[in-house]
C-alpha cells in the first residue's frame, strides 16, 4: 500500500502535474456547460519547452504568473453534444482522435455525441501549448486531460443526483447519461438522464469539486486502447477539410515574395520596376529586406516578381563537395557527451570500425507553406498550417511592428509537416503583403520555393570503432559524430547554446550508446553549414540510429553472432533492457527471424529507444536488376500504453515508408550556394510500387503512454536495410541513399 | 468561359492558358483538389475530365471547356432523402483508415475512382501500377493498396 502511494506520488511529480491544483474555468450561456481546465502553473508549456530543450537551460524560463490559459476545453450542450477543443494540431498523426478518446473515456461520453475541434486563441488557448512537435502530444496531455474529464463527470453526477433527488453513488454513467441503480439492487432504472438534460436543468452556478476524482483503471477503459475511427477523415475524404493552403476570405488576393539567388543573400536594393503596371497586379510591396507582389492570381503574382528590380548581396556560393568537407570528423576536438568506464584503457583488442554518412533531405511534405492574412486596423488574423502558432504569432508581430496580443493565429489542418511547418514563416510574408496592399492576402509557396528555401535535414557523419576481445566480447565502443545544426540554426533557436554546450542537443539526439557495453564514449562535433538546416522527422535520431544500429550489425558479424542474439546479449540494463527484449522477441517472432527467408532474400534487424518508446524493425530485402527492393517489414513498438492501436500502426507504417524513401532515393544537394533540385523531377520520392507490406506489433508495457510514435522508427529503416543487404551480398552500405557497387 | 463541375455550371473569367487547378481552387473555391508540385508528378491535383483522371495543375482551363469535370467534392452522391452517400472509394479509404494528413488523398481517390471504373476487378499488380504515380509523403502506400482493393469489393457488392 505504502509502496503504491509513493509510486503514484512520484508519477505525478514526474509529470509535473499536481492533481489538486487544477483550476476549472466555468463558462457558457444558458443550457451549456463550458469548462476550460487550467493546470496550476504553466505546467504544460513548461513541460513542452522542457522536452524541446532537454539537457540545457534556455534562459527562457517559464514565468510564475498565475495560470489563465486552458489546456483543454469541454462544452456540453443541452442537446447532449459534447464539444472537445483540443490544443494540438492535426497533421495526420491522429492526435485529435487519440486525445478525444482519452477525454471521452474518463467523462464516459457516448462516442457519437463527441465533436472534436481545434483549440485556438479564441478559447484562450496559449499558442505555446499548441506547438505540436516531437511526438510529445499524448504523453504530455494524457494525465491532465483524464483528471479534468473525471472532475467534470463527477460534477455532472452530483448535479444529476440533486436534480433526481437520489444519492450520487446510485448514479451509473452509461455513455453521456446516467442511470439510477435501484435501491439495494443492481438493476438500472429507466429512463436515463442525459448529460445534456442535466446541463439544461441546472440552476445557478456550477461548483468545481474539492477533491480529485477517481480515475478509471485500465480494465474500465472503453475507448483508450481501441482502434477508434479517426474523427477527421469524413471531412478529409470529401474535400471539406480546410488546410492552410485552402484558407479563403472574401476579397482575398494572392501574394508572391522575391527569393534570393543564394542562401544567406539579403536584399540590398529593390525597386518596383514595371511590376506594378503588369496585368492583374494590385500592389508591389517593398520594405527593408523584402519585396513582394500582390495580384489577382498566384500566377500573375509570381510572374510579376520577374519585373522587380532587385539587388542581392552576400550569401554563399558553396558547393556540395565543400559542404561534405565541412561536415566531417576532425582528427581531434569535439565535445564529450557520454562517458561510461574507460574506453582508452579497454580499447586494445581487435578493432572494428566504420563511418556512415547521411545527406541533406527535403521534408517534401505535400502541402507547401501557406497562410492567409487579414489585417484589421492594428490587428491581424493569420490562418495557416503551422506546428507552432506561437512562433507564427511572434514573427507576424515582429514583421508588422505590433504587439503579439494583436495577432490572432488560427491553426488549420496541416498537409504534412515532419518538422517543416515551423520557422521561415509564411504567415509573416502574408501579413506584410496584406498590410501593404490593404487587402487580405494568401501566400502559398510553390513546390520550387518549398524545396529550395525550406530548411533541410542537417547532413551528418558518424564514425564508430569498437574493440573485441579474443572471445568476441565487446570491451569498448567509441562513437563520434558531426552534424549541421537544428536548434542552433538562428532561425529556429539560440545559436549561443552551441557555445555553451558545444553541441546541438537536438542533432545529438539518439547518439548515446545505450547497449550495455562496459566502456562507452560519444563525442560530438559541431559543424554548421551556410545552408538552412533544422528539424526533420526524428531529428538526430535518424542519422545516429542508422549509424549505431548498422554498426551493431557489423559488430555482431565480427563477433560471429546472430544480430538478434547480439542485441539480446548487450541489451540495456534494467527495465529498459526488458522492454528491448520484448520488442526484439516480438519482431523476431512475427518475421520468422530464426527461419531462413525465401531464396534470394535476406533480413536485417534494428532496434531503438527514443522519446520513451522502444521499437525493433525487421525488413526483408532482395536485389533486383541492381536495385534494392524491400518486400516486407515487421515493426514491434512499445510506447507504454497504446491509445489507438490502428493509429499507432499508421504512424509506424508511415515512418517506415519515409525512412525507406531516404534510404533508397533522397539526396538534397547544393550547387553554387543554392538547391540543385527544384521539384520532384530532380528529387524523386519513394512510390507505392516500391513500398513493402508492413506488419506492426503494438505492445502495451504499462498503464500510461510514455513515448511518442511519430519519429522513433524512421532511423531504423536504413540500418535494417543495410544489414539485410550485407546478409544477402556481403556488401556494407554506409552512405545514404544506398547505391550498390 | 463556361465550366461544368460536378454537374454544376460555372461562368468564369479566366485566361484560356490558366491552369485548371487554380481556376478550380482559387477562382471557384473548390479547395478539395490539392496542389503538390504543379509539374504533373505528385498527383495531388488529380480530377476527372469526362471520367478520365487528369492532372489539373498541367491542364489548361481551355481544355476543360465543354467537358464534364469531376472533383473530389463531386465524388460522393446525394441519396433521395438528401443524405451524402460516399463513393465506394471514399468508403474504402475511411474503412481502412488510410489517410494521414490527407493532402494527397483527393488525388489518390480520384485516381482510384477512374481506374476502378475502367477496371472493376483489378489484380494487386494492376492496383500497384495504377496507383504508382501518386505520391504520399505520409507513407500510406500499404493502406492505399488495401483501400483500392476494398473499394473494388464495395463497388461489386453495391452492383450485385
Ligand atoms: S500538383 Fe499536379 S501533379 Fe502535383
Ligand atoms: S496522407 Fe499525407 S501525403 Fe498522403
Amino acid at each position: 500500500m505504502t509502496d503504491k502511494t509513493t509510486n503514484e506520488k512520484q508519477k505525478s511529480t514526474r509529470k509535473g502535474v499536481s492533481r489538486r491544483r487544477f483550476l476549472l474555468i466555468l463558462g457558457g450561456g444558458v443550457g451549456a456547460l463550458a469548462v476550460g481546465a487550467v493546470a496550476a502553473g504553466p505546467t504544460l508549456v513548461r513541460e513542452g519547452r522542457l522536452a524541446m530543450n532537454t539537457l540545457f537551460l534556455t534562459g527562457d524560463a517559464p514565468g510564475t504568473a498565475p495560470p489563465k490559459a486552458p489546456f483543454v476545453w469541454f462544452q456540453i450542450d443541452a442537446d447532449n453534444t459534447a464539444h472537445l477543443y483540443i490544443p494540438k494540431i492535426e497533421m495526420g498523426q491522429g492526435i485529435h482522435t487519440a486525445l478525444a478518446q482519452v477525454a471521452a473515456d474518463e467523462l464516459d461520453l457516448a462516442w457519437e455525441t463527441v465533436r472534436v475541434h481545434q483549440g485556438d486563441a479564441e478559447r484562450g488557448f496559449d499558442p505555446a501549448l499548441i506547438f505540436t512537435f516531437g511526438s510529445t502530444s499524448v504523453t504530455a496531455l494524457y494525465q491532465p486531460i483524464r483528471e479534468v474529464a473525471a472532475a467534470l463527470r463527477e460534477m455532472l453526477r452530483s448535479e444529476a443526483a440533486a436534480q433526481l433527488n437520489v444519492a450520487a453513488e446510485r448514479l451509473v454513467p452509461v455513455g453521456s447519461a446516467f442511470m439510477v441503480r435501484e435501491e439495494g439492487g443492481d438493476n438500472l432504472l429507466e429512463p436515463p438522464i442525459t448529460y445534456g438534460q442535466v446541463v439544461a436543468a441546472k440552476q445557478g452556478e456550477w461548483k468545481t469539486p474539492e477533491t480529485t476524482s477517481r480515475l478509471k483503471t485500465s480494465a474500465e477503459f472503453r475507448y483508450i486502447g481501441r482502434s477508434i475511427e479517426r474523427v477527421d477523415l469524413r471531412d478529409k475524404v470529401t474535400g471539406r477539410a480546410v488546410y492552410g493552403f485552402d484558407a479563403r476570405v472574401d476579397g482575398m488576393k494572392y501574394g508572391a515574395v522575391a527569393r534570393p539567388p543564394r542562401y544567406g543573400a539579403t536584399l540590398k536594393r529593390a525597386a518596383a520596376g514595371t511590376a506594378g503596371s503588369l496585368p492583374g497586379v494590385i500592389a508591389v510591396v517593398i520594405r527593408d529586406g523584402f519585396a513582394g507582389v500582390v495580384a489577382e492570381t498566384r500566377a500573375k503574382a509570381h510572374a510579376a516578381l520577374a519585373a522587380l528590380e532587385l539587388e542581392w548581396e552576400g550569401g554563399t556560393n558553396i558547393s556540395q563537395a565543400e559542404i561534405e568537407a565541412m561536415v566531417s570528423i576532425p582528427a581531434q576536438g569535439g565535445t564529450l557527451i557520454q562517458r561510461v568506464g574507460d574506453v582508452e584503457a579497454n580499447g586494445g583488442g581487435t578493432r572494428v570500425e566504420a563511418a556512415y554518412r547521411v545527406p541533406m533531405a527535403s521534408h517534401a511534405q505535400l502541402e507547401p507553406q501557406a497562410a492567409l492574412a487579414e489585417v484589421d486596423g492594428d490587428s491581424v488574423t493569420i490562418t495557416t498550417s503551422t506546428q507552432s502558432p506561437e512562433i507564427t504569432r511572434d514573427r507576424v508581430a515582429a514583421a508588422l511592428g505590433i504587439d503579439a496580443a494583436k495577432v490572432r493565429v488560427v491553426p488549420a489542418y496541416i498537409g504534412g509537416a515532419f518538422g517543416r511547418k515551423t520557422g521561415i514563416d509564411v504567415g509573416a510574408e502574408a501579413a506584410i503583403l496584406a498590410k501593404g496592399a490593404g487587402v487580405p492576402v494568401h501566400v502559398g509557396w510553390t513546390r520550387e520555393e518549398d524545396m529550395m528555401y525550406g530548411y533541410k535535414r542537417p547532413p551528418a557523419v558518424n564514425s564508430l570503432w569498437a574493440s573485441l576481445d579474443a572471445d568476441g566480447r565487446v570491451t569498448a565502443i567509441h562513437h563520434e559524430l558531426a552534424s549541421a545544426d537544428i536548434l542552433l540554426n538562428p532561425d529556429i533557436g539560440a545559436p549561443i547554446l552551441g557555445r555553451i554546450l558545444g553541441t546541438d542537443p537536438l542533432a545529438a539526439g539518439g547518439s548515446l550508446i545505450l547497449y550495455d557495453f562496459p566502456n562507452r564514449r560519444v563525442v560530438y562535433h559541431h559543424t554548421p553549414i551556410p545552408v538552412p538546416t533544422a528539424y526533420w522527422r526524428g531529428l538526430g535520431s535518424f542519422p545516429n540510429t542508422f549509424a549505431i544500429e548498422t554498426f551493431m550489425d557489423e559488430l555482431a558479424a565480427a563477433a560471429g553472432t546472430d544480430p538478434l542474439d547480439f542485441r539480446l546479449r548487450y541489451k540495456p540494463e534494467g527495465a529498459l533492457g526488458d522492454r528491448f527484449e520484448r520488442v526484439l522477441n516480438a519482431v523476431a517472432e512475427a518475421s520468422g527471424w530464426r527461419r531462413t527467408p525465401t531464396d534470394g532474400r535476406a533480413r536485417g534487424l534494428a532496434a531503438i529507444y527514443d522519446r520513451g518508446t522502444v521499437c525493433a524493425l525487421v525488413v526483408e530485402a532482395s536485389v533486383e536488376n541492381g536495385q534494392i527492393r524491400v518486400h516486407r517489414a515487421w515493426c514491434a513498438v512499445d510506447p507504454g500504453l497504446v491509445i489507438n492501436p490502428d493509429g499507432a500502426a499508421n504512424q509506424v507504417q508511415g515512418s517506415i515508408i519515409m525512412g525507406l524513401s531516404s534510404t533508397l532515393k533522397e539526396r538534397f544537394t547544393v550547387e553554387n550556394g543554392m538547391a540543385a533540385a527544384q521539384n520532384f523531377n530532380a528529387y524523386p520520392l519513394l512510390t507505392l510500387a516500391e513500398a513493402p507490406t508492413i506488419e506492426v506489433i503494438a505492445i502495451n508495457s504499462g498503464d500510461e503512454p510514455v513515448g511518442g510514435l511519430g519519429e522513433p522508427v524512421v532511423g531504423l529503416v536504413p540500418a535494417a536495410v543495410s544489414s539485410a543487404i550485407f546478409a544477402l551480398t556481403g556488401e556494407r552500405l554506409r552512405e545514404l541513399p544506398f547505391t550498390l557497387a | 468561359m463556361q465550366l461544368t463541375i460536378n454537374n454544376q455550371d460555372y461562368e468564369v473569367a479566366a485566361d484560356p492558358d490558366d491552369m485548371l487547378l487554380w481556376v478550380i481552387r482559387d477562382t471557384l473555391g473548390l479547395t478539395g483538389t490539392k496542389y503538390g508540385c504543379g509539374a504533373g508528378i505528385c498527383g495531388s491535383c488529380t480530377i476527372h475530365l469526362d471520367g478520365e483522371a487528369v492532372r489539373s495543375c498541367i491542364t489548361k482551363v481551355s481544355a476543360a471547356e465543354g467537358v464534364a469535370i469531376t472533383t473530389i467534392e463531386g465524388l460522393a452522391m446525394l441519396s433521395d432523402d438528401g443524405e451524402e452517400v460516399l463513393h465506394p472509394v471514399q468508403q474504402a479509404f475511411v474503412e481502412t483508415q488510410t489517410p494521414q494528413c490527407s493532402w494527397c488523398m483527393s488525388g489518390q481517390m480520384m485516381t482510384a475512382a477512374a481506374f476502378l471504373a475502367s477496371n472493376p476487378q483489378p489484380t494487386d499488380e494492376e492496383i500497384d501500377a495504377a496507383m504508382n504515380n501518386n505520391y504520399c509523403r505520409c507513407g500510406c502506400y500499404a493502406r492505399i493498396r488495401t483501400a483500392v482493393a476494398r473499394a473494388a469489393e464495395i463497388a461489386q457488392e453495391g452492383a450485385a
